[in-house]
């Protein structure tokens, strides 16, 4: 029963650390930027309009952002806040999860014959392709301390040097997952630097509206999932401080750096790579010593 | 037409047994069918069953039913009757118990294989293919039956029960000579890299039929041997054996994918693909080498599980791959991705089994691939608690690459699917038929039922894969409780989440509007393709994949307004290169060796005149 408590809270919640951190971001860069729910208006909106889909698409197209909507709803029900009611989603689990809702996305991208949301679902299949090795290797600390590979086992590692790097690896993953300045940019869907918002081009209505709640509830499950890598032995009050340093630290890199060119985007993901191999070292060395 | 039925049924007879021998083996164990004796003992064939045949001889069952079925109406006769015997050579294989039953039984599968191969020998790329593939074929197989003779003459008989009960009293170089010799046997059979170069070759030109048993049940047949000689005829393998095979497996994941996303024929694209599948059962049956040499038995029961699970379920999905891959070549003339679009149209039954199969083998929850891949790291992962630090770091990279497999995997199959069957059609003169249901996409449709259902419920496999792995570790692996319902947990809410949208568009409407191409007119032009999908894969891995870009512009009324501009990428692949390069080393020193074969009959007469006093003098 907690689980349907914990889905519910941060499906409520996550709307508005995008509001907040939209506003955040406008006030930093001198503008009186929009109101913190404003999210929850334009989801409220858009659920009330018809849907429009491109001539001659497949079911593919139709059912992609529910299936979206629907993996990012099990990311928040498996983490471990409260007592698990779903403990066989592991950690590589959640890595092949978050794959099939990429998966069905660029698939749809590439049925609506637009040349935009294909290159978009060129650039995400690509990049994932980086993250997934960074993201298992940052999310298996507590499985090579012998904790198993549940999620839980994040919980049971100390924090030192190997979790720092751990987390730092694991915050330039999540800039890339939730479309944040310098790799990519939520504001924008067009050529240059679009990846995630390119993908869902094509949609509109109350399907648009399922991909943009997915992709809030998504961010913030990353936040928790990045407290918990950063002081695993925090508890709640201590989670959400860390999150909410998180949204101000994100605003603050989308306000002073610009977006990087996208074939450097790939440097930043080795270097993310890199930094998670060193900490897996680390535990690996320290463990033995 | 009665030849056709005639090979059909031949080859539903091979499966029948294959299932019936399956069956048997999994219920009694160790099965003893018979000797025919020699008079040369080292001659005689002994056939019989142990455990560790049946997952091959399941799928051998299942994968020669469907191609069987998906003939019915495709194949061309002569090609059906071939894969009969196909079948029934490598059912020879799985049920040989002595090295000249083993080794007759493999020369007859590479033999009619190669003929299968060349069904289309009046073009010369299949002739070249062909070629290849015998040599690699041949090269093999001197070094299995090498390694095979040494342990044999060591243990002192040619049949397996024996070899395998005298394996641990041998010397561990010895076994080691073995070890290296069975890798490059059943290494360039199952297309281990570097040794696959044959394999993207010779199983696109093959018919898609015969495509399908070659990537679906042939490669496994490596796989068989390479587990009989590592487990049991050369067993206990030492940890460095473990360690070399799941690096190989790691090499052959990565690269064989990579070379797969920049590929866009689609047949090569699966054959690739093979490569990369061979590959992660390699890492699952290295973690298991390395288990049993650190004393984890039970962990080695979880890989070798995972190992064979991967084995089934990469049959199951290449098999309907590749028979889908038919379909295509067979309504639109080509397997080129970039003439392909909008099959989802036409295509109406064989698309929605393609992409089962496209999800499957991407590693995708729920289906089989995602159950066995998730096998083969957790198997990874448990490993880790019982090693030595440097073996874990061994570990931990093939953790991540097989992450790294995993995620081209999926953008593979997001091109192939999203280029070829979704969008619009790239050719105007393509016909808007709606293919009608025949047999061939009921063969599509079980394999299809087969990979949802291993995925769904992995317990109807893996129950009796552990069993198998027991009987082979002698522990039972742990660690399986929780599998049965991980898939369904995992692509609950998605796919709760797709009909949620089918439901409210079914309530709500959904408004059909052109697409969005900023007010120029919507063409199949405009649409992605799979170059271009590619491409920024291939810029990232531009050091491995070697990609060489010729443009020729023809000049219109200048340089700047070209009339048409030809564009052209071609990758020349670092491993591939290397190969080449060592081939023509080969080949230049073979030149000296042509002197012998002036093609006179007298003088090869003299030659095994000569050879016969040189074998009696040294004789006696």
């Amino acid at each position: 029963m907690l689980v349907f408590v914990q889905v519910l809270v941060i499906a409520a919640l996550a709307p508005l650390l995008q509001g907040a951190m939209k506003q955040l971001r406008a006030r930093l860069q001198g503008r009186p930027g929009p109101n913190p729910i404003q999210p929850y208006r334009d989801l409220a909106k858009l659920w009330s309009k018809e849907a429009l889909l491109p001539d001659g698409t497949s079911i593919v197209t139709l059912c992609a952002p529910g299936l979206a909507f629907g993996v990012a709803l099990t990311f928040a029900a498996v983490l471990p806040l409260t007592a698990q009611a779903v403990p066989v989603i592991d950690v590589v689990a959640l890595a092949f999860l978050l794959a099939l809702g990429r998966f069905a996305l660029s698939l749809a991208a590439l049925d609506t014959r637009n040349a935009f949301t294909g290159m978009a679902a060129s650039r995400e299949m690509t990049f994932a392709t980086l993250v997934e090795p960074t993201l298992l290797l940052a999310l298996l600390g507590g499985a090579i301390l012998g904790h198993g590979t549940a999620l839980e086992s994040l919980l049971g590692v100390a924090f030192g040097p190997a979790s720092m790097l751990a987390f730092a690896a694991f915050f330039l993953v999540m800039l890339l997952e939730t479309a944040r300045i310098p790799l990519d940019n939520q504001e924008t869907h067009y050529e240059l630097t679009m990846m995630h918002e390119g993908l869902t081009l094509e949609y509109s209505g109350w399907q648009l509206a399922l991909v943009g709640l997915g992709s809030y509830v998504r961010q913030l499950s990353f936040f928790v999932l990045a407290a918990m890598l950063l002081l695993p032995g925090g508890g709640m009050l201590v989670w959400i401080a860390v999150i909410i340093g998180l949204a101000v630290a994100i605003a603050l890199v989308e306000t002073l750096f610009a977006k990087l060119r996208l074939f450097e985007v790939p440097q930043v993901l080795t270097t993310a790579f890199i930094l998670a191999a060193t900490s897996v070292a680390l535990r690996i060395f320290g463990a033995a010593a | 037409m009665r030849l056709r039925l005639c090979g059909v049924g031949f080859t539903w007879a091979v499966a029948l047994c294959a299932a019936i021998l399956a069956a048997l083996t999994a219920v009694r164990g160790d099965i003893a069918l018979g000797t025919l004796a020699s008079p040369i003992d080292a001659l005689r064939l002994d056939f019989g069953l142990s455990p560790l045949a049946v997952p091959f001889l399941a799928l051998l069952a299942l994968v020669s039913f469907a191609v069987g079925a998906w003939s019915l109406q495709r194949a061309r006769p002569a090609d059906i009757v071939l894969i009969g015997f196909f079948a029934l050579a490598m059912l020879g294989v799985f049920v040989a118990r002595s090295v000249a039953a083993f080794v007759l039984a493999w020369e007859a599968m590479s033999l009619v294989s190669a003929f299968l191969v060349a069904a289309h020998h009046e073009r010369r790329d299949v002739r070249r293919a062909t070629l290849t593939y015998l040599i690699f074929a041949q090269a093999g197989v001197v070094c299995i039956v090498a390694a095979l003779f040494i342990l044999a003459i060591a243990a002192g008989s040619t049949s397996f029960p024996v070899m395998t009960a005298h394996a641990g009293t041998l010397p561990v170089p010895l076994r080691s000579a073995a070890f290296a010799l069975v890798l490059l046997g059943f290494g360039s059979k199952a297309g281990l890299v570097p040794l696959h170069v044959w394999l993207p070759r010779a199983h696109p030109v093959a018919p898609a039929n015969a495509s399908a048993m070659l990537s679906g049940v042939m490669l496994k047949v490596a796989i068989y041997g390479l587990c009989l000689v590592v487990l049991q005829l050369a067993a206990p393998a030492p940890l460095a054996w473990g360690v070399i095979v799941l690096v190989l497996g790691t090499v052959s994941a990565v690269v064989g994918v990579l070379y797969a996303v920049v590929d866009h024929n689609l047949k090569r694209l699966l054959a690739y693909h093979s490569v990369e599948n061979i590959g992660i059962i390699t890492i699952a049956l290295g973690v298991a080498l390395i288990a049993l040499a650190s004393g984890d038995a039970a962990v080695a029961g979880v890989a070798l599980v995972a190992a064979l699970f991967h084995t089934v379920n990469h049959g199951l999905f290449k098999a309907l791959l590749f028979l889908g891959a038919g379909i295509v070549a067979d309504t639109e003339g080509t397997v080129d991705l970039e003439r392909l679009g909008g099959l989802w149209e036409r295509l109406v039954w064989t698309a929605p089994f393609f992409l089962i199969g496209c999800v499957a083998i991407a590693g995708l929850p729920p289906f089989n691939g995602f159950a066995s891949e998730w096998m083969t790291f957790q198997s990874l992962i448990a490993a880790l608690a019982g090693t030595v630090p440097a073996v874990k770091l061994v570990l931990l990279a093939a953790v991540a690459g097989l992450a790294l497999t995993g995620g081209l995997a999926a953008a593979c199959f997001v091109k192939v699917f999203g280029v070829a069957f979704l969008g619009r059609s790239r050719r105007p003169e393509s016909r808007a038929l709606r293919e009608p249901f025949d047999a061939s996409n009921f063969a599509l449709g079980l394999l299809a039922v087969l990979c949802t259902a291993f995925g769904v419920l992995p317990m109807l496999a893996v129950a009796p894969l552990a069993r198998i792995a027991a009987a082979i570790v002698g522990v039972a692996p742990l660690g399986l409780p929780t599998l049965p319902v991980l898939p369904v947990t995992a692509a609950a809410l998605p796919f709760a989440g797709a009909l949620l949208c089918v439901a409210l568009a079914a309530r709500r409407g959904v408004r059909r509007v052109p697409t969005w191409t900023c007010g120029s007119p919507v063409t199949a032009r405009a649409q992605y393709t799979a170059t271009a999908f590619a491409k920024p894969l291939r810029t990232i891995f531009a050091f491995l994949l070697l990609p060489e870009r010729r443009r020729a512009l023809e000049a219109g009324i200048s340089r700047w307004f070209p009339s048409r501009i030809r564009y052209r990428t071609e990758s020349r692949y670092v491993v591939d290169e290397a190969a080449r390069r060592f081939v023509a080393i080969i080949l230049r020193w073979t030149r000296l060796a042509r002197g012998l074969q002036s093609g006179s009959l007298r003088l090869y007469l003299t030659y095994a005149i000569a050879t016969f006093i040189l074998v009696v003098a040294v004789v006696h």
